[in-house]
């Protein structure tokens, strides 16, 4: 049978120029569950759908806190994650220890970037498991970063990466008009509501199962410039929850609310 | 392919019977999947341009840069695989910046080129790396002033420098290509990436050896070779990048910069115009539907 | 004869005792860098409404000698940052390179987040502040003028030792102990930033530099001004204190050789 030998390690090419470790890197990505990226003028928001391994058991973590203006979305192996984590998380503090600034969101995407990138031209390693959204604001505005194995990164105006998140992505390209102009509180929604484009028949969105991390530029009138990153976990969710229930019921028919218990 | 089940192929630094390294030619492969990226030389300044195909529309527009700064007077633009792209612009920002620590100046681009080529080249040699997937553009502009010693910190004597001669040409741009090989050469202009026989044809005709160009007419004329350069993948939508680095007298003062954005749109403006006056007979769509993203 | 030509032309024992050689101690850490050589002396700088106005003079002496004249003690960076040298001028030709790779490495890439005055003074306080931890001390005292994040003007200083402070109006070398008193005087603590004008903050640089100049022997009247506003800095490095005399001094009684 034939057997394709251009793909045990990340340092060949095969004769089309592709590396395939690198591609099977991708596909990790691919299984893990889906989260959901989007900007609009003053806010970045980052939604993320948690998976757990049974039925009594906890769910993983999908949005990480870096620094005050800046959090991480993952998808793919949760162990890699900590480790690109943990690295910009150092990055962060060292920028504000040097220099007194938050660190730029573009420089420290980069940083990761280019250290994913070794990981596909020396034998030995292997590429990350892993891609990122990283939301983030600095004096440019907010952004949000697609990040991939391969050291691919983009800035992005909406995004969504793991399992079903095409049609995620689909959601949000039909809306992106709506999803620029829109306030912090319909950014959320939207986002939301893309990453519910992605559930199964008989799943549903919990305060148990989302997780939404915001973070933005202050509005008038509040001190600082910047809207510092919030995680919203558990029975915070269940006011934006509520409102995406709201929408849907409102355009189909009022139905009964979605259950919320856990 | 006759180098596919031979065994020579399955790792970098192996020589073939027939003397050749295989694992290069495929690197080669993919630069030649990769957007076009084009530089051009002319007498006050360099122009470097690049084919970005859109390859979703939840990108955001105008960001994502794809050439890169590396001194103030060097910009490199690169085909093929962008994370490599990315490790050797990396790598020459060291070496430029390395360069001032030992000669307190900027880097000539003629000898920046020099040690990337060794850099690329070494990476051809041993099993535990794999080849660059990039052929990059090197473009920038070597001061004509003269140059100020080091830390000079009052006017110093009045008289030159010693050796000086009076009324010596120095300095003048550099354009330089670097191939996943390690070879390099200097050019009037350069092509690669996907489209780069159809820009080459056009650069060719620019005669850019008599040095007649300036560089605002360079600028246009970049634009519409990737515009023309573009037109084998016309399904595909694409944003035009410019980079631009003139002499010391000249618009951007010898620094390599973004083309601005009046003059961008100006030359796309002229190019699209430019193409429709051609006659727009080619259905060659060379589709490959590779998985990954990594090429643009 | 002696024939030890290591030691030919000594002075003889015998006569003037034998050669303490304890000071030219071979073994032990370096300490040379410990020192300045070659030093500029004040830097002065006030706050105005809008902006920062920063002076130092021309000088860089030997010692007591007056060795260079025309030495450029203002430094810009970026856009709208001015850092002011007194000290040794080897480290600051020094720091001046190491400005100038940050500004190469900030630009790489070409919008926005550019590291502002407030940025740079953290900065080079953690440099000084290293430095001086290595026993390795960059030599200087320098003044950072700019605006902070909040484009507000901005006023620091730090020196060899990573010390910090900042003020409304701030001098080094002699200048903390002549023109701030006067600078004080000027500006008193209970004038907003609001009221000092362009026009004020200037002509009060200009008669620190003139009280410096007469006071302090290592000063000279060619001097550096730059003044930083929202539209950038404007840097003019040769200046000239004009129609200063020191024909007042033949009136000074009580020293030297003077007999009446």
């Amino acid at each position: 049978m034939f057997r394709n030998n251009y793909d045990n390690d990340a340092v060949t090419f095969s004769p089309q120029g592709r590396i395939f470790q690198v591609e099977y890197a991708q596909e990790a990505v691919k299984q893990g569950s889906v989260v959901v990226g989007l900007v609009n003028k003053t806010h970045s928001v980052l939604v993320g759908l948690k998976r757990n391994a049974e039925e009594l058991s906890s769910y993983q973590k999908k949005i990480i806190e870096v620094d005050s203006h800046m959090g991480i979305a993952i998808a793919g192996l949760a162990s890699d994650a900590r480790v690109v984590s943990n690295f910009m998380k150092q990055q962060s503090l060292s920028s504000r220890m040097t220099y007194g600034r938050p660190i730029p969101v573009d420089r420290i995407v980069t940083q990761i970037a280019d250290r994913a990138q070794t990981n596909t031209q020396q034998y030995g390693k292997r590429p990350y498991g892993v891609g990122l959204l990283v939301a983030g604001v600095d004096e440019a505005g907010p952004h949000l970063f697609e990040f991939q194995p391969s050291g691919m990164i983009h800035e992005m105006l909406a995004c969504a990466i793991g399992a079903r998140s095409q049609m995620a992505r689909t959601y949000l390209e039909r809306h992106l008009d709506e999803i620029e102009s829109s306030s912090r509180d319909e950014l959320i929604t939207h986002g939301l509501r893309a990453l519910k484009e992605t559930l199964s028949q008989d799943k549903e969105l919990t305060v148990d199962n989302t997780s939404v991390g915001v973070v933005g530029l202050a509005g008038e009138g509040a001190k600082g410039k910047i809207e510092s990153f919030k995680l919203y976990e558990g029975q915070q969710l269940l006011p934006l929850l509520e409102t995406v229930e709201q929408q849907d019921s409102g355009e189909t028919k009022e139905g009964e609310g979605m259950e919320v218990d856990s | 392919m006759t180098s596919i089940g031979t065994g020579y192929d399955l790792s970098n630094s192996v020589f073939s019977p027939d003397g050749r390294n295989f694992q290069v030619e495929y690197a080669v492969k993919a630069v030649e999947n990769g957007g076009t990226a084009i530089g051009i030389r002319c007498k006050d300044g360099v122009v470097l341009a690049v084919e970005k195909i859109i390859t979703s529309k939840l990108l955001k527009p105008g960001a994502n840069k794809r050439i890169a700064t590396v001194d103030r007077h060097v910009g490199i633009v690169s085909a093929g695989l962008v994370p490599d792209g990315r490790h050797f612009v990396s790598r020459a920002r060291d070496e430029a910046s390395s360069w001032r620590g030992v000669y307190k100046g900027p880097i000539p681009v003629s000898a920046l080129s020099n040690r990337l080529g060794s850099y690329v080249q070494a990476y051809t040699l041993y099993s535990s790396v794999r080849p660059f997937g990039v052929t990059a553009i090197v473009g920038g502009w070597d001061s004509e002033a003269e140059l100020a010693v080091d830390g000079q910190v009052g006017t110093g004597p009045n008289a030159g420098s010693g050796g000086k001669v009076e009324g010596a040409k120095a300095g003048g741009p550099g354009l330089y290509m670097i191939e996943p090989s390690g070879l390099y050469w200097g050019y009037y202009g350069a092509a690669t990436g996907k489209g780069r026989q159809a820009a080459k044809a056009e650069l060719e005709k620019l005669d850019l050896g008599s040095e007649n160009l300036s560089l605002l007419d360079a600028v246009k004329e970049a634009a519409r070779i990737i515009y023309v350069a573009h037109e084998d993948s016309k399904d595909k939508e694409f944003e035009l990048e410019m980079s631009w680095i003139s002499s010391l007298d000249g618009p951007t003062k010898g620094r390599h910069e973004e083309v601005p954005k009046e003059l961008l749109e100006e030359a796309e403006k002229a190019a699209k115009r430019a193409l429709e006056g051609e006659d727009e007979e080619e259905d060659e769509g060379t589709k490959s539907n590779e998985g990954e993203r990594m090429q643009e | 004869m002696n024939h030890f030509p290591e030691l030919w032309g000594r002075p003889r024992d015998d006569v003037y005792g034998p050669y303490n050689s304890s000071y030219l101690k071979s073994t032990g850490p370096k300490t040379h860098t410990q020192s300045p050589a070659v030093t500029g002396t004040s830097v002065v700088a006030v706050k105005f409404n809008g902006g920062v106005a920063i002076a130092a003079d021309n000088l860089a002496s030997y010692g007591s000698l007056s060795r260079f004249t025309d030495v450029k003690r203002l430094r810009v960076f970026g856009e709208s940052a001015v850092v002011g040298f007194s000290g040794d001028v080897s480290d600051m030709q020094y720091i001046d390179r190491l400005l100038e790779s940050i500004d190469i490495r900030e630009n790489y890439s070409t919008h926005g987040n550019l590291l502002n005055a407030k940025n740079l003074h953290t900065y080079l306080s953690k440099v000084f502040y290293k430095r001086r931890s290595d026993f390795n001390p960059l030599w200087n005292h320098i003044l950072v003028a700019g605006f902070d994040g909040d484009k507000k003007p901005f006023l620091s200083s730090a020196d060899l030792l990573g010390t910090t402070y900042s003020g409304p109006h701030l001098a080094t070398g002699f200048g903390a102990h002549l023109a701030v008193p006067i600078l004080r005087r000027l500006f008193p603590e209970e004038k907003p930033i609001e009221e000092i004008t362009k026009e004020d903050a200037v002509s009060a640089l200009r008669e620190c530099l003139k009280v410096l100049w007469y006071r302090d022997a290592r000063s000279l009247d060619k001097y550096s001004i730059a003044i930083i506003t929202e539209d950038g800095v404007e840097l003019n490095e040769d200046q000239k204190l004009e129609e200063q005399s020191w024909a007042f001094a033949e009136s000074i009684k009580g020293y030297g050789a003077q007999v009446v």
